[in-house]
């Protein structure tokens, strides 16, 4: 046990079935696992710092990992938070947390959730909420729009981690003046298609989640939403159908990339590095990596706000990112709420800005000048997106209805006001738990 | 049938094609014949190399060069290994993808060998069924038991450990190893036993004093196949997995970070698939004969 | 083995017995010989025997039991449930409706349609490029053990391994085949990924299915084919009209190996398309329902159908082409 040895209570099941593998016994792995459930509850027993585990993914900056390491030394000696990794997108890291939740894992901790699990991580008693004034002081000065990603049901059940939200890049060398719209800028792609320029714009319509962010941000900044308030209804109306062509639109304009229908986040990233786009909606990690990669190209990067759909109203992108929840069979609850309380500071979030280029959820630091000079840039303008940004639909179905959005409407060219119509049922099945998921 | 196929250790059946020698006395077609067989052998070894190679030449290109298309990286770099053996993300797969394999592998030759002594030297009633079910495993489809092992072994206690994978890997490399065993067990001179047998030893004392520093190559040979089988499991290793406790190369590979959350790693998966796949290559290259005879014993002799 | 119940067998093993296997041969008529003996009184030695016999036999049946038939039993207890990870206390009996749903699904249709597609087309191509490559290994004049040593290492390739491999060929930006077929992106369509799909299987079993078919190659007595050729037989008469039927066990078992194992495609199918574009396979299919829907009663009702399918197309392989269970009937 190399890697967990260091920060693993020896009581806990984890602990031993190392040794029950090499024992080869399945009693043995069994009688183990039976102990490592009676844990008591402190579980501490006076006996140095309780070690926490924190189930995240692996960020390449380090930030995190340093995060953990500073408030581990800063909680004296209460706790050490030992990571363990989770994979890289968020279906994956989700299958992973499940698995451990649905088998009752004692040390899951700290979890990080996907702005959308919220809902499904309540409902299904996996994440226990904050008491009401615990939850107001640790998320005091958060974005609104960050901190209602983790409640559901008036209770906050994650503090905002980080949060996402993306922008509308653009290359300043052949577009002089920005597009507002999606029409704009649409038009702008094709006559510089026409002049026999870059002129592609780089999206998301991969069959994925990606595509559905894509989704509700077009049915968003058309003024309409995926389902009601409540969570408990389609709605999809006539903004839907705005959304649906303005998909087809792109699908049947010579701005769209042939490779579109099988784009993700990082390969619109890379196309728009080798530098045949012109265009590029995506979260601002594609910025230090142009830097990167292509410095030359990165000089003329632009970037403003995401593409409206109705002329003189902002748009309404849809916000990402990571927020923290107490797991709900860990032993040491009261320690992982501090943890997470000194994970989610200020000073933390400022190094996983500055370093791992994912943006704060402190508000103030939108307007902080020394934060904007010290590497984030585009602050400003993702500060107005996230003013303005929409929240995926809100229910413990979601991922359901999720790849039923992004079943149905791929690939993106036959996306059609008929695939609208089934969209609407398939949604309506998927929130009484009906059918298959594709 | 094909008691040719698994003379243990000795050449494929093709190898001894007396037909070579009847056709060898006419040097003139023989020429175009050789350039003809030549031109074949290169179409198979560029079909069978090149999608390892894109992978080998992806692993040693730079981030900002793994667009660029070409076979030759441009720019070569050391970097996607260092990054790999740097992460206990990797190191710790690659721990229990040896450990878990070679476990699996010593327990199916172990547990095989002894029914597979049975099947080919021993009468006993219900021999037949065994052999069906043994069929009936290799064939059964993985994902069936996904759920309900997955559901089972997170109620015992060994979801996420190294014994929860050893046991499906056993079972399904079981019906592999004991054809393969029993077409080599019954290649070896059954007198020796006899003798044995006749000096007093008990069949137990036979088997394993006689018999099995015979049968060492037939298992050398279940060994390897067993161990290609545990090391290319996927299903299992990211169904019943969930920490680095025992998640597998395959499995770990899905957790590959980019240079940001939403970078994909593709220099570092190229760098890992080669690094599996080399052993697996060295093994190939080494018991190429006994891998042929193995495989070919195993599934068409029976 | 075999030799009641397949006549061509017969011929081939006489055939093979006489090819030159003195040792084999004796062996084989000797062997049978002194089971029968034993059978008629049962002496203390015959009972130590089939004492030793269940012994050295039931560590393996106890593993392979515990591990696939409880299991199974297990599969259709659930299957009959409603039964939600999240919510397992809402647990129930709901008798057959999970599989009225899955059979009432479209998802499921298509996923069979997809898994049979993939299956057909791609052990019928492994199985001519493997006729193919198992007579040129049994013809060739050079590189014999050369071509035999690389054809392995497609089958000694991780099959995730490889399915990257591909995937990175197939994609814009990092590939070198995308476009090639017209489609920038065939992994974004489901003829073109579907086509993907059949070339990384085709690529990584191709030589299993040579080697087994090399096997078989090996039980056509050479006299015979040169007996034929005097007689004016062609190439291509001698291949269908003596080889064929003289190889006939062996094809049957390598298609009854391939085809079962085609169906339960999972690996590449993961990795390359991750099933989207309607190119999910029955085996992705359940993994999804069971893994991101957390439903395992409907996910279980999928596991359970999917091995009944098996056992079908099995069932049919031994009972309508008589293919003879490797390993089974004869042998001592």
């Amino acid at each position: 046990m190399p890697v967990h040895g260091g920060h693993r209570d020896p009581r806990t099941s984890r602990g031993r079935r190392s040794t029950a593998a090499v024992a080869g016994a399945l009693a043995l792995a069994a009688g183990s696992a039976l102990a490592g459930c009676g844990g008591s509850d402190d579980g501490n027993g006076g006996r140095g710092p309780v070690s926490l585990t924190w189930y995240v993914y692996n960020e390449s900056s380090g930030s995190f990992a340093k995060a953990a390491a500073d408030c581990s030394a800063a909680s004296d000696g209460r706790y050490t938070i030992g990571i363990n990794v989770l994979p890289n997108d968020s279906d994956g890291q989700r299958q992973q947390l499940v698995r451990r939740l649905a088998a009752e894992d004692s040390s899951m901790d700290i979890l990080t959730l996907d702005v959308t699990w919220t809902a499904e991580f309540a409902e299904a008693g996996w994440a226990v909420p904050f008491p009401a004034a615990e939850a107001r002081r640790v998320t005091d000065g958060m974005l609104p729009v960050a901190v209602e990603t983790g409640t559901w049901e008036d209770q906050l059940y994650a503090v905002p981690l980080n949060t996402n939200a993306q922008l509308l890049w653009y290359r300043k060398d052949l577009v002089p003046n920005p597009p507002r719209t999606w029409d704009d800028m649409l038009a702008e792609a094709r006559r510089l298609a026409e002049a026999g320029k870059p002129h592609y714009v780089e999206v998301q319509g991969a069959q994925y989640e990606g595509y559905t962010v894509l989704f509700n941000s077009l049915v968003a900044s058309a003024g309409g939403q995926i389902l009601n308030d409540e969570g408990t209804e389609v709605v999809l109306g006539p903004p839907a159908e705005k959304a649906v062509e303005a998909i087809r639109a792109l699908a049947h304009s010579p701005a769209a990339d042939p490779s579109w229908s099988n784009q993700k986040e990082d390969d619109n990233r890379l196309a728009f590095e080798t530098g045949s786009a012109a265009f590029q909606l995506n979260y601002p990690f594609i910025y230090p990596s142009a830097r990167q990669n292509n410095p030359e190209l990165a000089d003329k990067i632009g970037w403003t706000q995401w593409p409206t759909l109705v002329p003189g109203q902002p748009s309404h992108t849809t916000i990402g990112g990571y927020n923290l929840a107490i797991g709900a069979y860990s032993p040491h609850k009261a320690q992982a709420a501090a943890a997470i309380e000194c994970m989610t500071s200020r000073e933390n979030q400022i190094r996983t800005a500055i370093d791992g280029g994912l943006p704060p959820t402190i508000e103030d630091l939108y307007t902080d000048q020394e934060f904007i000079d010290g590497g984030y840039p585009f602050a400003p303008a993702i500060y107005e997106a996230l003013r303005n940004a929409s929240v995926r639909p809100q229910t413990p179905a979601y991922q359901s209805v999720s790849l039923q959005i992004a079943h149905t409407l791929s690939p993106p060219s036959s996306a059609s006001l008929g695939r609208l119509d089934s969209l609407r049922e398939a949604i309506a099945d998927a929130l009484e738990s009906k059918g298959l998921v594709p | 049938m094909a008691t040719i196929a698994s003379t243990p250790g000795a050449s494929t059946p093709g190898a001894s094609a007396p037909g070579t020698t009847a056709r060898g006395r006419r040097p003139s077609g023989e020429r175009t014949a050789l350039l003809g067989w030549s031109a074949a052998n290169l179409l198979i070894l560029g079909i069978s190399l090149v999608p390892l190679l894109w992978l080998v030449s992806l692993s040693f290109k730079t981030p900002a060069s793994i667009t660029d298309g070409s076979f030759i990286p441009n720019e070569w770099t050391l970097e996607n290994y260092r990054g790999i053996f740097g992460e206990s993300l990797f190191t710790r797969a690659l721990l229990n993808s040896l450990g878990i394999a070679l476990i699996s592998t010593v327990l199916a030759v172990v547990l095989g060998s002894m029914a597979a002594y049975a099947i080919a030297r021993l009468a006993f009633p219900g021999k037949r069924l065994l052999i069906g079910l043994a069929l009936l495993i290799a064939m059964f489809p993985q994902i069936s038991l996904v759920s309900p092992l997955f559901n089972l072994w997170r109620q015992i206690g060994i979801f996420d450990t190294w014994i929860g994978l050893i046991i499906p890997y056993l079972t399904f490399s079981l019906p592999l190893a004991i054809y393969t065993l029993s077409a080599f067990f019954r290649e070896i001179p059954w007198d020796l036993e006899k003798a044995a047998q006749v000096d007093g030893a008990t069949p137990l004392q036979a088997f394993l004093r006689v018999i099995a520093p015979l049968a060492a190559p037939g298992m050398v040979t279940t060994a390897i196949l067993v161990f290609i089988f545990c090391w290319n499991d996927f299903l299992f290793a990211i169904s019943l997995t969930s920490t680095e406790q025992s998640r597998t190369v395959p499995a770990a590979i899905a957790f590959f970070t980019g240079a940001s959350q939403f970078a994909q790693p593709i220099g570092s998966i190229a760098a890992a698939a080669v690094v599996i796949t080399i052993p697996i290559i060295i093994f190939v290259l080494l018991f190429q004969r006994r891998i042929v005879a193995g495989l070919t014993s195993g599934a068409v002799k029976g | 083995m075999r030799r009641r119940s397949e006549p061509e067998t017969q011929t081939a093993g006489e055939a093979m017995a006489n090819a030159g296997e003195p040792t084999n041969a004796d062996e084989r008529t000797n062997g049978p010989a002194p089971a029968n003996r034993r059978r008629a009184p049962l002496s203390a030695g015959a009972r130590a025997e089939r004492r030793l016999g269940w012994a050295l036999c039931a560590p393996a049946v106890i593993v392979i039991l515990a591990v696939t038939a409880y299991p199974i039993g297990y599969a259709v207890y659930l299957s009959l449930r409603r039964y939600d990870l999240r919510f397992p206390d809402d647990s129930k009996f709901v008798g057959l409706a999970n599989y009225a749903t899955v059979l009432t699904s479209s998802l499921w249709w298509q996923a069979l349609a997809v898994t049979v597609i993939i299956t057909v087309i791609s052990v019928a191509i492994q199985f001519v490029l493997g006729m193919a490559l198992a007579l040129t290994m049994h013809r060739a004049l050079v590189g014999r053990g050369l071509i035999r040593t690389v054809i392995l290492i497609p089958y000694g390739i991780v099959t995730v391994v490889a399915a990257f491999g591909w995937r990175y060929a197939w994609t814009p930006d990092t590939g070198y085949l995308s476009g090639l077929f017209g489609d920038a992106t065939p992994l974004s369509s489901q003829v073109w990924g579907i086509a993907v799909i059949i070339l990384a299987e085709v690529w990584k079993t191709t030589p299993f299915m040579a080697l087994l078919l090399l096997a078989g190659l090996a039980l056509v007595p050479e006299e015979l084919l040169r007996a034929a050729k005097v007689d004016g037989a062609t190439a291509w008469q001698r291949f269908t009209r003596v080889m064929l039927p003289l190889m006939k066990p062996a094809i049957l078992v390598a298609l009854l190996f391939r085809v079962l194992d085609a169906f339960r495609i999972f690996d590449s199918i993961y990795v390359l398309t991750a099933g989207a574009y309607d190119t999910r396979s029955v085996s992705i299919l359940g993994y999804d329902n069971l893994f991101t829907a957390l439903n395992l009663g409907v996910g279980s009702s999928l596991s359970v159908l999917i091995f009944l399918v098996v056992a079908l197309v099995a069932f049919i392989f031994v009972k309508g082409f008589g293919t003879a269970a490797p390993g089974g009937e004869g042998r001592r």
